[in-house]
């Protein structure tokens, strides 16, 4: 339950390299820590704070988006997309290329490497955020991580990205460009297919000529239907979980998700540590 | 000849950070505090632990408590809400997973106990006594978000009886933790001490709510919370201040302490030392950032040790 060799995490304080408008409330920003980014894993997250203030108090949790490089291939820094929804969020959209943030992290576990043929991302919301990264490492066109984590190839990458309307479709251009296949659905029909995300999954699985993989991330009750579908379809699930953390660390036990053992009991696991990936079938929703 | 920057390094040094709280000896004030610091292997990748005065690891219970629903927290202006529950594996998991792992980092280790009656205080005091790891025990008799323990924070024969009991049962120090959630907590402090314990500490977190009006509904997972920040610093700084009028023993400061002003507050009106809390979850390593800045604040008041700024505030 306890790690007991936790890897070094880095609290640093960084000026803002770029700051985008992506779609409606949505923002890319580019963060300057190399030392982060030269460890990171897809599914792990940052913690971002806005310093000189009180209020708001705390950090907000934010996936890893993608990290960049140098020309040398270095490891920069970290991409991360976010919607400004809250508190904190709106507060981020106002500010400014080089304006200071403070960060921590890596945080969290990453996906875990797993043989996939045909890897289908589900995501619901803001919840394609960490998946760029994670089509990136299994198409084999980045490496992550200190030693660099292998991970198996997949033959296919899949997004499939539901929103309420095509305003707030993000990054999908940068998933294009991967070589991810990209299947939208929103629910007013603006953009792609007019219905849920999890529509769009069954065709895909007939379709397919290899096993394939299913990872998802948005809101609670998309993840459960995900993983029901999955469950019926006898399909591999993960879910990468979200809830409101006040240290990212896993000292304040406020982000935790009933989540099964082998034997069927649950308990409360805290996200940040001991997620934010999990099993589909272990969680509880 | 040295320059005056070469000095004020020497003089820095030399600034004793030491204190005693009753018997147990601190190599210096600063203390992170329970439920705010893991077990403190969580942070083992961010602070150098060896440094802290000591470690006040998350609260045990004699049973394994899952904790109360999510949503467990909810950040308030300057603050925020908790209401975890002592969400912890109960005391042989912890001296199983923790406490060997504990005490072989190089600092004071002050384990944290609830009970929900007097006899579970004591014989979870009576289990943890003598163990490696154990320094000294902290008497959590002021958690909101359990019904039973805090009543012995709240009346002042129970909270004597307990500490009394408790420290009958174990030979380790004993500081009694208290709730700021009483009418005077100078008559609380007086009880613990007659109870015959080494310190006390507070404040613990002060009884809030949080609702969504529109949904009307609270927005914590059970309907009232602790909350903790820089927005209840006030509220401890005054009770500490109370509390080392009332009481002869030595008083560890709590309470929304982020900056070194915060420490040095405390340490003005009254506290031997001081646990960070809530800081750690924003500011993960203030406690060490605390620690660093702690001896030219003490030199700016031209002291050479912590125990000369102790309770030194001018009432006129």
């Amino acid at each position: 339950m306890h790690t007991s060799n936790p890897d070094p995490i880095c609290q640093e304080t960084v000026a803002i390299e770029e700051h985008v408008l992506l779609a409606r409330d949505t923002y890319r920003l580019r963060l300057p820590c190399p030392s982060i980014a030269a460890k990171i894993l897809p599914g792990q997250f940052l913690m971002l704070r806005l310093p000189g203030t009180n209020d708001p108090l705390l950090g907000r949790p934010l996936a890893l988006y993608d990290t960049y490089r140098a020309a040398s291939g270095q490891p920069q820094g970290v991409d991360i997309v976010y919607q400004a929804i809250g508190r904190m969020t709106r507060r981020l959209a106002g500010i400014k290329v080089g304006d200071r943030l403070e960060v921590w992290g890596p945080l969290g576990n990453g996906f875990p490497p797993t043989e996939t043929g045909h890897l289908i991302m589900v995501a619901g919301g803001i919840g394609q955020t960490p998946f760029l990264a994670l089509a990136r490492h299994y198409l084999g066109l980045g490496e992550y991580g200190q030693p660099p984590l292998v991970v198996p190839r997949a033959q296919r990458v899949t997004l499939c990205y539901g929103l309420r309307t095509a305003a707030f479709m993000a990054g999908v251009d940068d998933f294009r460009r991967l070589g991810v296949d990209v299947s939208i659905s929103t629910d007013d029909g603006s953009a792609g297919h007019r219905g849920t995300v999890i529509e769009l999954v069954p065709p895909l699985v007939d379709a397919s000529s290899c096993a394939c993989r299913i990872v998802t991330c948005g809101p609670e009750k998309m993840l459960h239907a995900t993983s029901d579908m999955a469950a019926r379809m006898g399909l591999s699930c993960q879910v990468s979980l979200e809830r409101p953390m006040a240290c990212g660390i896993g000292i304040c036990f406020s982000c935790v998700k009933k989540i099964r053992d082998p034997q069927g009991e649950w308990d409360y696991r805290r996200i940040c540590v001991e997620g934010p990936i999990f099993n589909a079938a272990d969680v509880e929703f | 000849m040295s320059s005056p920057k070469a000095n004020s390094i020497v003089n820095l040094v030399d600034v004793d950070l030491a204190v005693n709280l009753g018997r147990l000896r601190l190599a210096c004030p600063v203390l992170v505090a329970s439920g705010t610091f893991g077990y403190a292997r969580e942070m083992a990748g961010l602070v150098d632990l060896g440094r802290l005065g000591g470690i006040l690891p998350k609260t045990i219970t004699q049973n394994p408590r899952p904790g109360n629903p999510p949503p467990r927290t909810y950040e308030t202006s300057s603050g925020m809400l908790n209401s975890i529950g002592l969400d912890n594996d109960g005391i042989e998991s912890f001296i199983t997973h923790s406490l060997t792992y504990l005490a072989g980092l190089g600092t004071k280790i002050i384990v944290s106990i609830a009970g929900k009656s007097q006899q579970e205080f004591v014989d979870m005091a009576a289990r943890l006594d003598g163990l490696p790891g154990v320094d000294a025990l902290e008497l959590n008799i002021s958690c909101p978000n359990v019904s039973g323990g805090v009543d012995f924070g709240t009346d002042p024969a129970m909270c004597e009886a307990v500490v009394a009991g408790v420290c009958k049962a174990c030979s380790v120090p004993v500081i009694t933790k208290l709730t700021p959630n009483v009418t005077d907590v100078a008559r609380i402090a007086r009880a613990a001490e007659a109870g015959g314990c080494d310190a006390i500490s507070l404040i613990n977190t002060c009884l809030g709510m949080a609702i969504n009006w529109r949904r009307q509904r609270s927005l914590l997972g059970r309907m009232m919370g602790g909350l903790s920040g820089p927005a209840i610093k006030p509220i401890a700084l005054r009770a500490v201040f109370q509390a080392a009028q009332s009481v002869r023993i030595p008083i560890v400061g709590i309470g929304g302490i982020a900056t070194i002003d915060d420490v040095m507050d405390f340490l003005v009106v009254g506290a031997t030392a001081v646990q960070i809390g809530t800081a750690n979850f924003y500011n993960p390593t203030a406690s060490i950032q605390l620690l660093d800045a702690l001896p030219a604040a003490l030199r700016e008041l031209g002291a050479a040790s912590v125990s000369q700024v102790v309770g030194t505030l001018i009432v006129e």
